[in-house]
């Protein structure tokens, strides 16, 4: 459905420094798919989703919409974003205050040179849009009486009115208040279920990402880090920064001792081992990370810890602990190194108590150091 | 080069030859079509007077061979010294009057709690309407040897001398400066109105008292923009031509700029070389001044404190002083509008210029104003001024629409675009005459003194001023409600006409109104530009000025000015609005 070869939109800067900008994006979409562009503000995700819309020409490379060359830096070929067929939600909703809701809806329709539309047509369409998005019946309103919600809606009824195959949307929930943006989160992915359409999103709210997305790719300083479900995305990270960005963890570095792959032994510190999953390579005495989710870690007395042998157990000390409703997080020192910690409010261990910490080796993964 | 040979070589081996290319980007024509009709414009006027100034001019106007002979003799010109002294000691004083007048206005206005603030505002919006030879004109009068200042100076003293000789450099310093305070009021009151009070209030509790908060946080704050204003003014008050028309010149006081206007009309014939000289001379001076002027307007939003956030001007409190800056503000108020107002109802009312005299008032009447009201000559003077104004504003507003999204928009070319409608304002309006009287005169085109060569030549002028509104008013549109019309399947086109034009409204109206409002006003672009079938308003009364029909001038004026300075509270009422 949608292809990007080779993608590269870099913008000039001193020598090897990251000055904004996406590095050779390769990926391709079935129609249908929920695609997510997640990472960091300034990571390139914005300049892929411009670069795809025709707002941005890349350097080099070629995207493919639908099997059509939209553009192709070889061939010096590059369609203008109004004959590309696309919609898009942007970040701000650039609702055209000058106009009502339904004029703003309609506008796709109106300018659209591929096929006129009659009177009828045109407002059967826009009241279809406007129905599928929730605000049937506010046509006639002046787009700047709404709230940002609101917006929101008319800037998607205006993107999916003239039914594209594709549809971009450039962090739309970022300007929505907490409970709104939640709902909008189910409403969005329903919606585009139900429309069949492509979507590719782009965000730097890791929970919108894995909530809503078929496929993520995981964007860090230009370069895709990650492409794949949610799922692969949180228990299967590519490296320690796809960890360390979906969803809170523990990196610890060590040095990786050899071993089977669900069984890789790390040294941490002098002397202290643990045993630990790895999906990729690593050769003898190469330094590593491991990346332990807090909520995959148990917390007990020092002397209650329970010796087993197919847990990880490492003794610390509490540093700190705060009562957040449902866990209690700790901040606990091991050896030279710091570990967030959740655990259940039962119980409770005071700053400086000495406490064992253990984990099955399939919750430590190991990772390539980026 | 590069990119048409780019695109060249693909299409020789391309396989979908069919689908659009950058080179039939609508954007690319728009640039091309601007370029023509700016540098077509633009350049010709520059191009002449650089020619005639370094060429021979032969009697039939046709160009000789190379000479710096018009140089030399600029150089060595005796007169040319007391111009150029006259000139800078002119300018200076007249921006400290206008700077001290106005300054002082705006910032009692905007952020004190003192009361008459309206007066401020309506001194500035009626002086908006009105032109600066009448305003010049009345105070003339009272300020003259018969008018009532110097009156009552002999009545009090019994003397027969004068308290003030008008015609004297002082004359030509309070009357400029007098004109521009109301704009530099203006300005500056913006500048005023965006400080953060929070900043003040700070000083107060850090134990400052009310002045040493004045002078350390609220003036030096402004400090970037008032001295940005103040080397305007300056640069104005270089290029003005009323003031020194109408007082330097019968006074014997020459400045640059009247030198080079009676080097065209009081030589016969006129000495085009040497004017060309003159004028490009001039160019240079502004063009420097204008260079300095751009590095401090840079800087002069620099202390500008608008967070968007809960920004809420609390004024300052005067206490038991308030009296005084509402004593100043109804000064000025007098002496701006007021004085002139009555003094032009006076000479409209008397059958000849006299003095106020309790036996004159029997003589007053209406006559007049029925003369004016009757006259087609007065008539013509109207239409040919709001239809030249009207054309120049509309052609400047177009064109500066396109120019001004182009290069807010960065597109490629916009620069250039920028630059040669920015030039215009190196021209003051003198050497503009000049300079199109000249280009009017070698074009085959017998195009000069028609009402299309002023409307050619103010729309040029203008330029600049439209690119500011518009330029300023593209930056203020969110790049993606643009973006939107474009991946909603609009062309660059239809964007502008759809979404652009509409957005940017009001800053085009803004613009439009004040264009014509000084176009209407313009005097040394028309004095050498307005031929017998299109003479404009302010050449009109510049010649009753000067055939001493102040009767006639006054009535005509008063009727004009209230005309305009409805416009005037139009443009206000719409500045006032955006902002």
């Amino acid at each position: 459905m949608l292809k990007l070869e080779h993608i590269s939109k870099v913008y000039p800067a001193g020598r090897n420094e990251y000055a904004g900008g996406i590095r050779d994006a390769d990926f391709n979409l079935e129609p249908g798919t929920f695609f997510t562009m997640l990472g960091p503000s300034g990571c390139g995700k914005t300049t892929t989703l411009r670069c795809i819309a025709g707002l941005e020409e890349p350097n080099k490379g070629r995207i493919l919409l639908d099997g059509r060359p939209i553009f192709d830096s070889e061939a010096g070929l590059s369609i203008p974003m109004h004959r590309r067929n696309i919609g898009m939600v942007f970040q701000s909703y650039a609702i055209w205050p000058h106009m009502t809701v339904f004029e703003n809806v309609a506008f796709p329709l109106k300018v659209s040179k591929a096929q006129r539309y009659t009177a009828a047509e045109t407002d059967k369409a826009v009241n279809e849009a406007l129905e599928v998005v929730g605000l049937g019946g506010y046509g006639a309103r002046s787009a700047t009486q709404l709230s940002g919600g609101q917006q929101q809606r008319i800037a998607l009824a205006r993107a999916i009115v003239h039914r594209p195959k594709l549809l971009l949307l450039d962090e739309p929930l970022s300007n929505l208040d907490a409970t709104l943006r939640e709902g909008m989160r189910v409403e969005l992915k329903r919606l585009q279920s139900e429309l069949g359409i492509t979507a590719v999103y782009v965000t730097h709210d890791q929970t919108e990402a894995l909530a809503m997305s078929d496929v993520i790719a995981v964007i860090e300083k230009g370069r895709v880090q990650q492409f794949g479900s949610p799922e692969d995305i949180y228990f299967r990270p590519a490296n320690e920064f796809v960890a360390g960005f979906i969803g809170h963890t523990n990196i610890l570095r060590g040095k990786a001792l050899g071993g089977a792959p669900d069984a890789v032994t790390v040294e941490l510190g002098a002397g202290v081992t643990i045993r630990c999953h790895a999906d990729c390579e690593q050769k003898p005495g190469e330094t590593v990370a491991v990346s332990i989710r807090p909520e995959n870690i148990t917390l007990a007395g020092l002397r209650e810890a329970a010796a087993n042998e197919n847990s990880n157990s490492l003794s610390g000390q509490v540093g700190s602990v705060s009562f957040l409703g449902n866990v209690l997080h700790y901040e606990i020192r091991v050896g030279d190194q710091t570990m967030q910690v959740e655990s259940n409010p039962d119980r409770r261990f005071e700053p400086g108590a000495d406490v064992a910490i253990s984990f099955a080796p399939r919750h430590g993964r190991v990772l390539p150091v980026v | 080069m590069a990119m048409t040979e780019q695109i060249s070589m693909n299409r020789a081996g391309a396989e979908a030859p069919s689908l659009p290319r950058r080179s039939r980007n609508p954007t690319f024509w728009l640039t091309a079509v601007l370029g023509v009709v700016l540098a077509v414009l633009v350049l010709p006027s520059v191009a002449i007077l650089i020619a005639r100034s370094v060429m021979i001019t032969n009697p039939d106007a046709s160009f000789g061979g190379l000479t710096i002979a018009h140089f030399t003799r600029f150089f060595t010109t005796t007169g040319v010294l007391t111009s150029t002294y006259n000139s800078i000691v002119f300018a200076v004083f007249s921006t400290v009057v206008a700077l001290l007048f106005g300054g002082a206005q705006a910032w009692l206005v905007e952020r004190t709690n003192m009361r008459f603030k309206p007066l401020a505002y309506m001194t500035t919006i009626i002086s908006l309407g009105t032109p600066y030879i009448l305003y010049v004109g009345a105070w003339l009068f009272l300020l003259g040897k018969a008018g009532p200042i110097n009156d009552v100076f002999r009545m009090v003293t019994g003397s027969r001398g004068v308290l003030i000789d008008v015609y004297s450099m002082f004359g030509m310093v309070l009357i400029e400066g007098f004109l521009w305070s109301p704009l530099v009021f203006l300005l500056l009151s913006s500048t005023f109105r965006v400080a953060n009070a929070d900043l003040e209030e700070a000083a107060r509790m850090s134990g400052a008292n009310v002045f040493q908060t004045i002078w350390n946080v609220s003036i030096k704050m402004a400090m970037p923009a008032i001295l940005a204003l103040a080397l305007f003014v300056f640069i104005r008050a270089v290029e003005a031509f009323e003031v020194p028309a109408m007082v330097g010149m019968p006074g014997g006081i020459d400045v640059l700029t009247t030198d080079v206007y009676k080097s065209i009309k009081e030589t016969i014939p006129p000495d085009l070389g040497y004017a060309s000289a003159y004028s490009v001379v001039l160019l240079v001076i502004v063009g420097i001044l204008l260079y300095f002027y751009g590095k401090l307007a840079k800087n002069a939003g620099k202390y500008s404190s608008i967070t968007g956030k809960s920004f809420r001007p609390r004024p300052f409190n005067l206490g038991p002083y308030r009296w005084v800056a509402e004593a100043l503000v109804i000064f000025n108020f007098v002496l701006l509008l007021l004085l002139p107002l009555l003094a032009l109802l006076w000479l409209a009312l008397q059958p000849f210029m006299r003095a106020i005299r309790p036996s004159a008032f029997s003589a007053m009447s209406f006559h007049n104003f029925a003369t004016v009201f009757s006259s087609e000559y007065y008539r013509d003077l109207a239409v040919n001024t709001i239809l030249i104004g009207a054309i120049a504003a509309t052609a400047a507003v177009v064109i500066t629409f396109f120019v001004g999204w182009l290069s807010a928009r960065r597109k490629p070319g916009g620069v250039v675009l920028d630059q040669l409608a920015t030039a215009p304002l190196i021209f003051p309006g003198i050497v503009m005459g000049v300079a199109f009287l000249m280009v009017f005169l070698s074009v085959p085109v017998p195009i000069y003194g028609t009402l299309w060569a002023l409307a050619i030549a103010y729309t040029v002028r203008y330029l600049p001023y439209g690119l500011r509104y518009s330029y300023a008013g593209v930056l203020q549109i969110h790049h993606e409600l643009e973006e939107a019309a474009g991946v909603a399947g609009a062309g660059p086109l239809t964007m502008l006409r759809r979404i652009m034009a509409p957005l940017l409204s009001p800053a085009l109206v803004s613009a439009w109104l004040f264009i014509f409002l000084i176009a209407t006003k313009e005097l040394a672009v028309a004095a050498l530009l307005a031929g017998p079938n299109s003479q404009v308003v302010a050449v009109g009364m510049y010649d009753l000025w000067v055939n001493g029909q102040g009767g006639e001038l006054a009535a005509f004026g008063l009727v004009w000015a209230a005309v305009m300075t409805c416009l005037a509270f139009v443009f206000y009422a719409f500045a006032r609005n955006k902002a």
